[in-house]
């Protein structure tokens, strides 16, 4: 399918790949190490290191788009990693269409929210770690994406993994963000584990990690079981990093990180890893019968979960987890119909407008002294404008108005879903936009609109420059991204994807105007009601609410996911921890090593008879033993 | 001489087997000590006996320092029996029997 | 019978007789006694066996000087009674007459077995004895022996040495608090001792 250059061959600035990831962890060291020293000057390092690895990205991506579409691929061997008999694995670097969508994405977007936490972590003693921490993190997240064979993909998800569960747990002294820390470590584990079972699978059919090697023999060498098994397995490690059902359940509490964390990796980036993992691994999926329906039926079933489930979240961020949730379920979702240009493009657009509605709800909290509770807020608009005005654009991008980001993405995939003859994917995922403009719109009036409900809310104010910068251009990217990039399903971003991820599939069904028409009057609906609810004044919010009990306890607890856990996962697990501690160790291990002892104690106490004191016997002792020995050797002349 | 030297291989074990019982059965010390040297002059009888059938003097020489040796430790030992008996007022070796359980 | 016969059978009786009586004999004077005789009966075999040297020295050495020496200690520490007759060691006596004759009976099935019982002396010892048998005896020793002679006239010396060092009755050295109790003998030493020991209670 494609051809790959050789190092030697590399054109222009291409071989200073290896600095787009390297800058970060140059940012990373410095900053563990000597942090503290710098001051506020950590956090301008961290950001200047991000922004110049963009820098060279951009410059290595125009680089690779000045070379035919046939031939856009590079692959840079840094060193030999592992070698162990015929299994080799390169520290390769693979440049192409998909992985250089991501790395702007990463570093683009990352940039702006460094530049962010510049002022929001102002105030924060351990500042210098958090940069650290986020800039480990861009590396990692860049490895990921730039790896060339599984393994190095393998490592950046790793990797990403523990920062992470590092940044989410920064404020480690109240006891709920380590826990909620833990929780995300562990649930992702769950995946990680499925996951390296799959490389194993790989390396046990293919004998080696390499996309080339793997991508390009997958139809010879796999029988269509196989290509399940490998599929379902990487599918797994995709779940947990994308908090996809059943593992969906640590990102609402991952939102006890600060803002930054929350906007970069559990809206912008990481959970993206999963997404395009399956994008990558795509000619492994397509051998399979099963693995892409079942894809589909997940990111079908996420997204409307978690979507009701944003409806009932009073906490600002919490409303924006759930709806990262269901966003990404909609890229499954599309990923599952083999549209994976629809999924990369949703993906860029949602980096856009998530990234700058988490910012936003961060200067939010921040202009509200910490207070994250949206009935508390009200009026908001007013006293923080810039943030309030961004916050509306993310918003109406989220939605699905045309003709921003959002709603070429939505059309896009729902198009697709229509004449690839699946109308009951089609009709959901319309319920689906329906949803996402309802809970958007209750953010966005709750929060932005209507009268200030409590004094902090009456005191809001703006917040610094340096955090209201991002939240603009952010939401450019926003509202340009849409006509930049795919204003069609065959537009810009699709072509250059084409020689990756293959054709769009198409079809006949209804034409692409009307089902425009439906998906935006879907959206204005779904705004309109939520203005009618939350801040036209016509409905009493309260007494509303109420009368839909039990439904709204229901939402706000996820669904009660989390609860069915404990009874299912938790109470057993614990009980037999108790058990395997109290009983199998304390009573059966202990009681065998001391139960060793015991006798050789008993033995001993026995033994001791034998010291009787007197010299008499122990001659006797002699005598016989000398006799017995004369015996044995008589008997033997 | 006409005495087959089997008869005193026999007498020498005969009287080392006396000796053995007269140190089990004993427990004045110095009657040990003497049962003992019952031992060693039938090992050294054993010897002379075993140096008279090779034709050779080594027997005869091994004997000779097993009696200087023997003598050399009788001094010692009774230095140490009196010495003990000076701290215990007894020379019963059943008395000695604090190294037990 | 030849003399030589006749010899070996007076003696070897009354050598074992009296090797019985030493074991048996109660008052420790008189064990000492029958072993003298004893040594004596032994000499004799000696000289049978043509190592006229060793008879003398047996005599001077053993009966002379040993059996001396150990009467002398006797008497000084005045343990002639012996010990008393009931034996409190379970089954000791039995099994130590018995395991002596099984010994007894394992040396009769060696000797058997190895030299048997009517191999008699060969004839030459005479050539050995050149010159006599002290000669003979002090070229072998000062020629083939030497070192080990060496060795143990070193061993005699240490003996000499270490039954001087063993027999002293060494005087005690005298304590501080012996001088301190005579200096002043109401002070109640426990009462100091009391305070400068501080009791604590550990912590659990």
């Amino acid at each position: 399918m494609v051809g790959a250059l050789a190092p030697s061959e590399a054109t222009g600035s291409l071989p200073l790949l290896w600095l787009v990831p390297s800058l970060p962890l140059a940012g990373a060291a410095v900053n563990l190490f000597v942090g503290r020293r710098l001051g506020k000057a950590a956090g301008w390092l961290a950001t200047a290191l991000v922004a110049a690895s963009f820098a060279v990205a951009v410059v290595v991506v125009l680089d690779l788009l000045a070379i035919g579409t046939e031939e856009r691929l590079y692959v840079q061997h840094l060193f030999d990693w592992i070698t162990v008999g015929a299994f080799e694995v390169g520290a390769d670097l693979r440049l192409d269409a998909l992985s250089s969508t991501m790395i702007l994405v990463v570093t683009g977007v990352g940039s702006l929210i460094h530049l962010y936490s510049i002022g929001y972590m102002a105030h924060d003693a351990r500042s210098a770690r958090f940069f650290a921490y986020l800039n480990l993190f861009v590396f990692f997240m860049l490895v990921l994406v730039l790896g060339a064979n599984y393994l190095v993909l393998y490592l950046g998800w790793e990797g990403v993994g523990l920062c992470s569960y590092l940044l989410i747990g920064f404020w480690y002294e109240k006891t709920e963000n380590a826990n909620a820390a833990k929780k995300a470590f562990v649930t992702t584990r769950i995946g990680d584990t499925a996951m390296m079972v799959g490389l194993a699978f790989i390396v046990w059919k293919f004998g080696t990690l390499d996309f080339e090697a793997v991508f390009g023999s997958a139809g010879a060498q796999l029988t269509e079981a196989a290509a399940t098994g490998i599929a379902l397995l990487l599918l797994g490690g995709a779940i947990g990093k994308s908090a996809q059902i059943p593992l969906q359940v640590w990102l609402p509490d991952a939102m006890a990180g600060p803002t930054p964390v929350s906007a970069l990796i559990h809206a912008a980036t990481m959970v993206t890893a999963g997404v395009y993992l399956v994008v990558r691994s795509a000619p492994l999926f397509e051998l399979s019968d099963i693995a892409l329906p079942i894809v589909l039926v997940i990111g079908l079933v996420t997204m409307l979960v978690a979507g009701t489930a944003a409806l009932g979240q009073t906490d600002i961020k919490r409303v924006l987890a759930y709806s990262t949730v269901s966003q990404l379920g909609y890229m499954f979702l599309a990923a599952g119909m083999r549209a994976y240009a629809a999924a990369m493009f949703m993906l860029v657009a949602h980096a856009f407008y998530k990234a700058l509605m988490f910012l936003g709800s961060g200067s939010v909290i921040h202009g509200m002294h910490d207070e994250q509770d949206m009935r508390r807020m009200g009026g908001l608009l007013r006293r923080m404008p810039v943030t309030g005005w961004t916050f509306i654009v993310g918003a109406i991008a989220l939605a699905g108005v045309p003709p921003l980001a959002g709603f070429f993405a939505k059309d896009q995939l729902l198009e697709i879903a229509n004449h690839t003859g699946r109308p009951v994917v089609w009709i959901l995922g319309t319920i689906g936009a329906l949803l996402s403009a309802l809970y958007i719109g209750r953010l966005v009036f709750l929060t932005f609109f209507g009268s200030a409900r409590t004094e902090q809310a009456e005191h809001a104010h703006e917040s610094p420059s340096v955090m209201t910068v991002p939240l603009v251009i952010l939401a450019i990217g926003a509202i340009g991204a849409g006509f930049v990039l795919n204003s069609t399903a065959e537009g810009r971003i699709a072509h250059y994807l084409e020689p990756v991820v293959g054709e769009v599939p198409h079809g006949d069904g209804l034409p692409v105007w009307v089902l425009g028409t439906i998906g935006s009057t879907v959206a204005i609906v779904g705004l309109v009601l939520a203005w009618l609810v939350y801040a036209s004044g016509k409905v009493d919010r309260a007494a509303f609410e109420e009368r839909l009990e039990p439904l709204p306890r229901t939402l706000r607890n996820g669904w009660y996911w989390d609860d069915a856990y404990a009874k299912l996962l938790v109470v057993p697990g614990k009980a037999a921890a108790r058990v395997t501690a109290f009983v199998v160790d304390a009573k059966w291990v202990d009681g065998l090593v001391n139960g060793v002892g015991r006798g050789v104690g008993g033995l001993a106490q026995v033994g001791r008879l034998l010291q009787t004191g007197f010299v008499r016997s122990y001659a006797l002792v002699f005598l016989v033993g000398a006799v017995a020995l004369l015996a044995w050797i008589g008997v033997r002349l | 001489m006409r005495t087959p030297i089997a008869y005193f291989v026999m007498l020498s074990g005969v009287l080392f087997a006396l000796g053995t019982v007269g140190v089990l059965i004993r427990r004045n010390a110095l009657l040990i000590f003497m049962s003992v040297e019952l031992q060693l002059n039938a090992v050294n009888l054993s010897l002379i006996a075993f140096s008279r059938m090779h034709n050779e003097l080594d027997g005869q020489i091994l004997a000779f320092f097993s009696m200087v040796v023997a003598a050399a430790e009788v001094v010692v030992g009774l230095a140490i029996i009196v010495a003990i008996y000076r701290r215990r007022q007894s020379v019963n070796v059943d008395d000695a029997r604090e190294l037990r359980w | 019978m030849p003399l030589d016969n006749l010899v070996f059978w007076v003696f070897a009786p009354i050598s074992v007789a009296s090797a019985i009586g030493m074991i048996v004999m109660r008052n420790a004077v008189h064990a000492a006694l029958f072993l003298v005789v004893n040594f004596f009966c032994i000499a004799v075999m000696y000289l049978l066996l043509d190592a006229p040297f060793l008879f003398a020295v047996q005599i001077i050495v053993y009966a002379g000087a040993i059996m001396v020496l150990v009467l002398f200690v006797i008497m000084l520490l005045g343990v002639a009674r012996g010990d008393d007759l009931r034996e409190r060691l379970i089954a000791q006596r039995p099994l130590a007459v018995l395991l002596a004759l099984a010994f007894v009976a394992e040396i009769f099935v060696a000797v058997r077995a190895g030299i048997g019982f009517s191999t008699k002396a060969p004839d030459g010892f005479d050539a050995v004895n050149e010159g006599g048998n002290t000669q003979a005896l002090g070229e072998v020793l000062f020629r083939d022996y030497f070192l080990p002679f060496e060795i143990t006239s070193i061993l005699l010396i240490i003996a000499a040495i270490a039954a001087t060092v063993l027999a002293q009755r060494r005087a005690r050295p005298i304590t501080q608090a012996e001088i301190e109790q005579r200096r002043s003998p109401s002070t109640d030493r426990g009462a100091a001792v009391d305070e400068q020991i501080e009791v604590r209670e550990v912590p659990r």
